[in-house]
């Protein structure tokens, strides 16, 4: 086992160093770098998979998921879910060794979950020492999806690239979970039940992420399959067994909404068309004479498209981004005018204009 | 979030992602990247990837003692191959681009339309954007693409390709965009490696997904298939060789279907389609020029059969199509298009949907041994095929009596009405050849339209009468009453089962009926017959059905596919329900149950089959008079299964509910007349619906039937049935 990892630890060395660096003969010589890049890559990381056994069973929840060692004493980290709500948790090891576990802690936020067993000098993954991927990187999703494995079989292994990293706005949260930081979004099935809680590892079995459960993307409506960077949560992770509480109030406060009121579009001197459709187009009617938008150059029959960087696709949308901003700010928004993109910053109303609109 | 229907593939398809690892082998980069030393096609054609990486780290290891090539030591070709991926992607990423939309509908038919980016790809620097026809089924208001750069542009949808399900967009960059590269069809390889891009989760990197060609000249010639995983992520996207070049536009196709949302289903399963970026090329002239391009059409039906065995016979020649303007004719066999050999009806479809409306093929077709070569110019499409009526219902012959068409019934005001005709009056010729059965007229009559005038030939009384009447079209009135059918029959000799029985099909399904199905509920007929009942004690197992216990084989029986509605019925009250009817009007009735919960889904389409084909083997059955009738969910099956089996359905009856708008509804057919009955209460919601698909239907010239049950959601009563049955009756009228 020591052996596997330091030959881990000798390929990512030597790429990490193999721009700058020859590699020693020591180095050359280990057992021959391509065949073993995925070889190893797995090896080193199944022995520290874990089968994690507790609630569910019924119909459609499965009383099973994934997880990993994130320390010798065997403290495994896992996606927080209703498996874990249980008083008889069940942890197999990678060997086959049947533990009961008891959960450490939570973060709801993260949607991710520390379960402990008894243990020591256990292989595990090193979150101190984090890796990065990119797109098109080349990754192995290492879980127990389906439960096909039991006993001492080996996790599953998926291959598959990171398809994107994409930084998710929180604040208009594009995807229903509780978490909307960044995600690794794969190129591998992984949506499945049974797979949240497993590794996403590189081709040296370097730790990138945890596969995450089974979601919808809710722009376009189809299954995603994502990870959650392993920098995303190795704060809270160390927080958790720690034993202190994490603040689900990290949660940034929403930027918006500075003053509750935000911008009343119609007092700037801006008539919007009425809302008839489900998603009726935001365009201008009517702009009133001697108001901001007046003097910010908009014109009837301009069709709001951004307001700053959003993409507002409707009215009702138009509507949802007034909101967030502060009453008293200014707005930029971009009209399209001829099949022209133009650029008007939108001020305040004067309090001493004469025309505003009660 | 998502329409229901859209599984979820992955589910099902689970188990087989994981075996996705057995690509083998990588295509020669054309353009060699600089790190890239080794040429890996040729080492990997020689095995997998293992054995391959095992030669490959031979050589690293000499390479790395021999000579300073260290940085190309110390990989292994994963990552090699990782790199050329992401120098791909690179490659190709200038030219492809974010589109957003503004407005436009919520939903299309029953699918939620999904609110966010898509992707397209710039194919001319001048600012000529190709995209999927998926990504503006809402027919947006506005649209605004996002070049790689990140500057915003407003586009304009300039024209749609029909066929292969693209749009060209134009926007009006300030500098000339980057255009991307097309791979020549001819340096196209099954295998090679394709990575699908798209640019819709990340502002600031395209999205990939990696996987391989897997076949080439898919979707009948129009599309490359690979198993990267597609799906509105990157449908829009180009699928791209490993040096980014690009192979083609990622778009949801389905070889069935042809519509814009065909093929969706199939996202991130495996399987996924690309139009070809070269063949694209040929027609950006066209599309640039505003000019929408749509599948050609040739308006000939294909002999009935398998397509994949079937010689190209014509066996219907449309009316005003290009293909009669040519001087094709039905009884014609293709032999050759476009230089192709054809000897079965695939290979013909296979190069004739390649074409576009415009385009021109060269036919070559055998005409009673005799060579003929026709230039034939597809159209865009031709008026939808309409039955011809004379006004006339045939008496049912008796086997073993002589063939005749003796009229049964003439339509009042109909042609055959107004020439004289009259029940009772033989027919002995139809435009001039000669007629013995109802089948004959309806062989004669299948190429012509309303409007047309033909002879008649007639016998009253021993004495020869002719007449000409101008066809009309079929009526969709159910007459008041109507004849005896056909001339009394005497008993015969052995008979197969009658009354009550199981049918051997859909026997998995009948696990947890309603225990009523188990009583035998058969009693002695009332009409003095003297022939036994089989099916006094049914087993519960298998498809319920009903024979008449008059059931005589000289004559032939009409059959009724009845599809519950949400509550399945109970055996005692459906038969009880149908054997009057069923025993006045010759029909068999086949009642299968839905397999799972009283739902119906479409896998139960076999099923049906089934029990058809057991019917039609075990007794005589009157190919007219074929019904599918279905209430609420079995009304949306019923659909399904007629336009699905229109060589054996001639009539689909639909109760409580609208045509599905998922179904692609195929032309009216000439030689397989299916005609239409709607029933529907006039409750919320559905009424619209109801219509909409009514006046689809007769849009397409189908004849359709339509009634209207008051306010309340019900079945049909007592009265309705009969003259639901009067309109079975009336199937075989021409």
């Amino acid at each position: 086992m020591i052996a596997l990892v330091a030959v881990a630890w000798l390929a990512q060395f030597a790429a990490v160093r193999a721009a700058e660096v020859a590699p020693t003969g020591k180095g050359a010589a280990s057992p021959s770098p391509g065949a073993s890049a995925q070889a190893t890559g797995i090896d080193a990381a199944q022995p520290k998979m874990v089968k994690i056994y507790g609630a569910g069973g019924f119909e459609g929840l499965e009383a099973y998921q994934s997880g990993f060692l994130i320390s010798a004493e065997g403290h495994i980290l896992t996606a927080w879910s209703y498996v874990l709500d249980t008083d008889y948790l069940t942890v197999m090891l990678a060997d086959g060794r049947k533990l009961e576990a008891k959960l450490v802690g939570a973060d709801p936020r993260l949607e991710i979950a520390v379960v402990k067993v008894e243990g020591q000098s256990l292989d595990h993954f090193d979150l101190a020492r984090p890796a990065v991927a990119d797109v098109g990187t080349r990754v192995w999703a290492v879980s127990n999806l389906f439960g096909v494995a039991t006993g001492d079989e080996a996790d599953s292994v998926q291959h598959g690239v990171v398809a994107a990293k994409t930084q998710l706005d929180a604040r208009r949260g594009v995807y229903e979970t509780p978490y909307h930081g960044p995600v690794y979004v794969l190129d591998c099935i992984t949506n499945n039940p049974g797979a949240a809680g497993g590794a996403l590892v590189n081709l040296k079995g370097e730790l990138l992420g945890m596969l995450g459960k089974e979601l919808r993307n809710s722009q376009n409506n189809i299954w995603l399959n994502y990870a959650v960077p392993l920098d995303q949560f190795a704060t809270s992770v160390d927080d958790i067994i720690a034993g202190k509480a994490h603040a689900v109030a990290d949660t940034p406060a929403t930027p918006a909404m500075k003053d509750g009121q935000g911008i009343d579009l119609a007092e700037r001197g801006v008539v919007l068309v009425p809302d008839v459709l489900e998603r009726t187009p935001p365009y201008i009617e009517q702009v009133r004479p001697r108001t901001p938008a007046a003097e910010a150059g908009l014109k009837a029959d301009d069709l709001v498209v951004f307001v700053g960087e959003h993409l507002v696709q409707s009215l009702q949308a138009l509507a949802a981004e007034m909101k967030q901003l502060d009453s008293a700010g200014e707005v930029r928004l971009f009209v399209l005018r001829d099949q022209q993109l133009v650029d008007v910053v939108l001020p305040p109303a004067k309090d001493d204009a004469p025309d505003v609109k009660p | 979030m998502i329409s229901s229907r859209i599984t979820n593939p992955t589910r099902k398809r689970g188990f087989f992602v994981l075996l996705a690892d057995a690509r083998a082998r990588i295509t020669s980069p054309k353009r060699e990247r600089g790190f890239f030393v080794l040429r890996p096609s040729r080492v990997l054609a020689a095995g997998g990837w293992r054995r391959v990486s095992g030669l490959l780290c031979a050589l690293i290891g000499i390479a790395a003692f021999a000579a300073p090539c260290t940085a190309f030591a110390a990989q292994s070709l994963a990552e090699l191959e990782e790199r050329a991926i992401q120098a791909a992607v690179a490659h190709v990423a200038p030219a492809v681009v974010k589109i957003e939309t503004v407005g436009g509908l919520e939903r299309v038919g029953q699918l939620l339309v999904g609110t966010g980016p898509t992707t397209g790809l710039v194919v001319d620097p001048e600012g000529l954007i190709i995209s999927s026809a998926y990504n503006f089924i809402q027919r947006p208001d506005s649209i605004l693409v996002t070049l790689a750069d990140g500057t915003r542009l407003p586009a304009k949808l300039v024209a749609t390709d029909h066929s292969r399900m693209l749009v060209l967009l134009s926007v009006h960059p300030s500098a000339p965009l980057a255009a991307a590269e097309a791979v020549p069809a001819d340096q196209m390889h099954v295998g090679q490696w394709a990575i699908a891009v798209g640019r819709t989760l990340s502002a600031d990197s395209p999205n990939v997904s990696v996987g391989i060609v897997s076949a080439l000249d898919r979707v009948w010639g129009r599309a490359i298939q690979t198993d990267a995983k597609i799906s509105p992520t990157n449908y829009g996207g180009p699928l791209v060789d490993i040096s980014g070049r690009v192979f083609g536009l990622l778009v949801p196709l389905s070889p069935e279907s042809s519509s814009t949302l065909a093929g969706v289903e199939w996202y991130d399963s495996g399987i996924g389609f690309a139009v070809p970026l070269s063949g694209v090329h040929s027609v950006l002239s066209r599309l640039a020029a505003g000019n929408d391009l749509y599948p050609g059409v040739l308006g000939i039906a294909m002999k009935a059969g398998d397509l994949m065995s079937q010689p190209a016979e014509i066996a219907v020649c449309r009316p005003h199509s290009p293909a009669a303007a040519a001087g094709l004719r039905a009884g014609d066999t293709i032999t050759e298009i476009n230089g192709k050999p054809v000897t079965r009806q695939a290979q013909f479809k296979q190069e004739l949907n390649r074409h576009y409306a415009g385009d021109h093929v060269h036919l070559v077709v055998t005409r009673s041994g005799e060579r003929r070569e026709h230039d034939v110019e597809l159209a865009e499409k031709i008026q939808p095929y309409e039955f011809p009526f004379a006004g006339l219902l045939p008496l049912r012959p008796l086997a073993g009596k002589p063939a005749e068409l003796v009229v049964r019934f003439v339509y009042p005001d109909s042609p055959a009405a107004k020439a004289g005709i009259q029940a009772g009056d033989k027919v002995v010729t139809l435009a001039g050849q000669d007629v013995k059965s109802y089948e004959d007229a309806i062989e004669r009559l299948k190429n012509r339209e309303p409007g047309e005038k033909i002879a008649i030939g007639l016998e009253r009384e021993g004495q020869p009468v002719t007449a000409e009447i101008e066809l009309t079209r079929l009526p969709t009135d159910i007459p008041p009453e109507l004849p005896a059918a056909h001339p009394p029959v005497e008993t015969n000799g052995a008979e197969p089962a009658v009354g009550v029985i199981r049918l051997a099909a859909g026997d998995d399904a009948s696990s947890g009926k309603d225990p009523a199905e188990e009583k035998g509920d058969e009693k002695s007929d009332d009409g003095g017959d003297k022939k036994k009942a089989v099916g006094d004690k049914p087993a519960a197992k298998g498809t319920l059905a009903y024979v008449p216990t008059a059931y005589k084989s000289d004559l032939r029986y009409g059959v009724v596919v009845w599809l519950h509605g949400s509550t399945p019925d109970k055996a005692d009250e459906l038969v009880a329900r149908w054997r009057p009817l069923c025993d006045a009007h010759d029909l068999i009735l086949v009642a299968p149950t839905a397999a799972v919960g009283g739902k119906w889904q479409t896998a139960d389409v076999g099923k049906i089959s089934e029990a058809l084909d057991e019917v039609s083997k075990n007794y005589s059955v009157d190919p007219a008079r074929v019904v599918i009738h279905g209430y609420e969910g079995g009304g949306a099956l019923a659909y399904l299964f007629g336009f699905g089996h229109a060589d054996t359905v001639r009539g689909v009856a639909a109760v409580g509910t609208p045509l599905p708008v998922w179904l692609s509804v195929p032309e009216n057919d000439p030689a397989n007349r299916l005609a239409i009955y709607s029933a529907t209460a006039a409750t919320d919601g559905l009424t619209v619906a109801v219509d909409a698909g009514l006046a689809k239907l007769r849009g397409m010239k189908y004849p359709v039937t339509a009634k209207k049950l008051g306010d309340e959601a019900r079945y049909l009563s007592a009265d309705e049935l009969d003259e639901l049955i009067r309109w079975i009756d009336t199937l075989d009228r021409f």
